[in-house]
């Protein structure tokens, strides 16, 4: 999809102001962190369970063609078909190609992020094909023709209200009319008018949460059993999966899993994992008659060759964005782009360039909150920080940042008038602020500093004066 | 397309800083166990006997379980489910289960896979996983795996001594089975069908089954 994360600051400001999206973000906060944390601790093995995790997709990215070999030869055995995918536009050529061979018309698709990095159901639309997201969440950003808000729940920006909208306007051609309000009433319905699409639909696609080497195995996670009915009803099943996927055997995979459900959920083990392994077998009296994979590099061989390699760990659980301040505040949307959160911050850079969106990056308090529920240990806020280094090096930012920067490198490297400066600075904002003790308004601060906000004034004193007059009072 | 796969492969190389690896490296990684070339790490499983940590596990995600000490009991359980349903005594059974002495305990079985006309389906579950309370389910020609997501009712077979630990025996049976082992599908299915997508309220049934019942065979 087309990026939108230029416009960050603008898109950071509506979604501020937007009351139902503040809603339906209040209520998500606090329930993901929680649930995580409840799973997490009942689990005595979860930290050494994260360090075998860092272990095993270090292993695999250090041997990368080895085990993406390995596992294309497995596919092949079993019957299946490999397809590679260096670019975006390759990807959505070969599944384009696959769907026009099979004669398909209809496709039902599983959610799959990289599906939306790459703009399949794009391609495939303007190609003449109707294409029908299951996953509900994809179905109710499908319907509202929006972009996913969040990698594991893409419509929770959405209320009940705008749902039930949602449904009223699209289902009356299915002879559905009535406006529902209840959540079970909601799921009904939706789960009625795709139960039609499934049995109708010539070619499935899918991602795949991993892919197993030493079998040809592509493992798929889902709650709602919507992936099952998608790779199994139609005569065509597509996977589409990023190239650091691959992990060597299914004991590696069952690692990942004990951390997936428990990070991303707080679930001991998703609902459905499915582990398929080529198309139906003879004899068997269900299941495709074709199995793809599509394997997509999309300038993961360039991370994997430079300071963001641990980025290829990331296992797309969504629990650095759960527990991420400025993604609690403003939602997925504002980020412009497929991945959103702390995750989305280094991905999207590098994807769609430091000019485009080098603002995510700076949008980070460095609280490494992140960091820390991160199963797969990627140290995100060191890649931020590396991503403004970056940023500050080719000279993107905007020009008062970048002379503000400057200005302050001198500073801290002139200790000496650096204190005497703040000292200065410390005694007349005090003065300034008088007995309030707090500014409402800020000369020359520019339109940040409105809507109700006010700032603590200093003291009178810089740390460094008290803290040396302490340690003189200890001394004496 | 294989200028495709020799493209991904080169830029990899590229990135690693290294050309193709020789044979015996590539020997010495087919050899390892899995990616640490150690032992799985699996977590310590609470005490109890492997049916009660399985039970504890399905009954945490909202699953059922009845316990039977033979498999003749299984269509009397079946139809008892049914009735206590609601339900007519009609269900979509596994050709594995065709055997069976359905007509005695009054269901009318539609033996094969289902289009998603049936309330009810049964079917067996090969492995059974004490850690998670889930079940493990090979797709064949004796198992349509249809039948695990199409009917509201999903009720499954599985006999005690298939129950393991963990996943990780579960795969090792599976490699034993050789080159045939990995059919089309493992489902590993750890309680009904849910969604969380409308506003995070759980809501059972999504697009799967909306209940689902272990008959657990001594």
């Amino acid at each position: 999809m087309e990026p939108l994360s230029h416009a960050f600051k603008e898109r950071s400001v509506w979604a501020l102001q937007d009351e139902t999206l503040q809603v339906a973000l209040n209520r998500a906060k606090d329930g993901f962190a929680v649930k995580r944390a409840k799973a997490v601790d009942a689990l005595p093995e979860f930290e050494s369970l994260r360090d075998r995790a860092v272990a095993i997709k270090d292993h695999t990215l250090e041997n990368l063609d080895h085990y993406l070999e390995r596992y294309a030869e497995a596919v092949e055995r079993s019957g299946g078909k490999v397809h590679w995918a260096s670019s975006a536009e390759d990807a959505r050529r070969i599944v384009v190609e696959i769907c026009r061979a099979s004669g398909a018309r209809m496709i039902t698709k599983g959610k799959s992020m990289v599906g939306e990095e790459v703009g399949v159901n794009g391609a495939l639309e303007e190609a003449g094909f109707e294409v029908v997201e299951t996953d509900l969440g994809e179905y109710i950003i499908q319907l509202a023709q929006e972009p996913p808000s969040h990698i594991i729940v893409p419509a929770v920006h959405k209320t009940r209200g705008q749902i039930s909208d949602l449904f009223h306007q699209n289902h009356q051609k299915y002879g559905l009319t009535r406006k529902l309000s209840e959540v079970p009433e909601m799921v009904n319905e939706a789960r009625q008018v795709l139960r039609d699409k499934y049995l109708a639909a010539d070619v499935g696609i899918t991602g795949a949460n991993f892919l197993i080497a030493e079998s040809g195995t592509s493992v798929i996670v889902t709650n709602e059993g919507n992936g099952d009915l998608t790779c199994s009803l139609p005569k065509v099943h597509i996977v589409t999966a990023g190239i650091e996927k691959v992990v060597p055997t299914a004991d590696d995979a069952s690692t990942l899993l004990r951390l997936l459900g428990r990070s991303a959920t707080g679930q001991d083990m998703t609902t459905y994992t499915t582990f398929t392994t080529g198309p139906k077998r003879s004899g068997d009296t269900d299941g495709p008659e074709e199995y793809h994979v599509v394997l997509i590099d999309n300038g993961r061989t360039s991370m994997l060759g430079d300071q963001f390699r641990e980025m290829l760990r990331c296992i797309r659980c969504g629990a650095c964005m759960n527990h991420c301040p400025v993604y609690g505040a403003i939602g997925g949307h504002a980020y412009g782009w497929v991945y959103p959160g702390p995750m989305g911050s280094v991905l999207t850079p590098l994807a769609v360039g430091l000019k485009e969106a080098g603002n995510l990056p700076n949008a980070c308090t460095l609280n490494g909150h992140c960091a820390e529920v991160c199963p797969v240990r990627i140290p995100l806020p060191d890649l931020l920080r590396t991503l403004r280094h970056r940023e500050y090096q080719l000279r993107l930012g905007l020009k008062p940042m970048r002379w503000g920067l400057a200005a302050w490198l001198w500073f801290t490297t002139h200790p000496r008038i650096y204190r005497m400066g703040t000292r200065v600075q410390a005694r007349m904002l005090a003065l300034l602020a008088g007995r309030k003790g707090r500014f409402r308004r800020m000369p020359l601060a520019g339109s940040w500093f409105r809507g109700g906000r006010d700032l603590p004034a200093p003291q009178g004193e810089t740390f460094m004066a008290v803290w040396q007059r302490r340690q003189r009072g200890k001394g004496g | 397309m294989s200028g495709g796969r020799e493209q991904v492969l080169a830029a990899i190389r590229r990135s690693l800083g290294r050309g193709a690896l020789s044979a015996d490296a590539r020997a010495a990684l087919d050899a390892r166990r899995g990616a640490t070339d150690s032992e799985p790490l699996l977590p310590t499983l609470p005490k109890g006997t492997s049916a009660q940590v399985f039970r504890a596990g399905l009954e945490k995600v909202s699953g059922t379980m009845s316990e039977l000490t033979a498999l003749d009991e299984v269509p009397g359980a079946v139809a008892g489910y049914l009735a206590g349903h609601g339900l007519a005594l009609e269900a979509a059974v596994a050709p594995s289960l065709e055997s069976l002495d359905w007509a005695s305990a009054g269901i009318t079985p539609s033996v094969g896979p289902t289009r998603g006309g049936d309330f009810a389906g049964v079917s067996h579950a090969w492995r059974g996983v004490a850690e998670s309370g889930s079940l493990v389910l090979l797709s064949g020609p004796d198992n349509p795996t249809s039948l695990n997501f199409l009917p509201d009712h999903h009720l499954v077979v599985l006999r005690a001594q298939d129950l393991v630990p963990h996943l990780e025996q579960a795969w090792a049976a599976l490699r034993e089975q050789g080159e045939e082992g990995w059919p089309r599908t493992v489902n590993v299915i750890t309680g009904p069908s849910r969604t969380a997508d409308i506003e995070l309220t759980i809501q059972l049934g999504a697009h799967g089954p909306r209940s689902l019942h272990v008959l657990l065979v001594d």
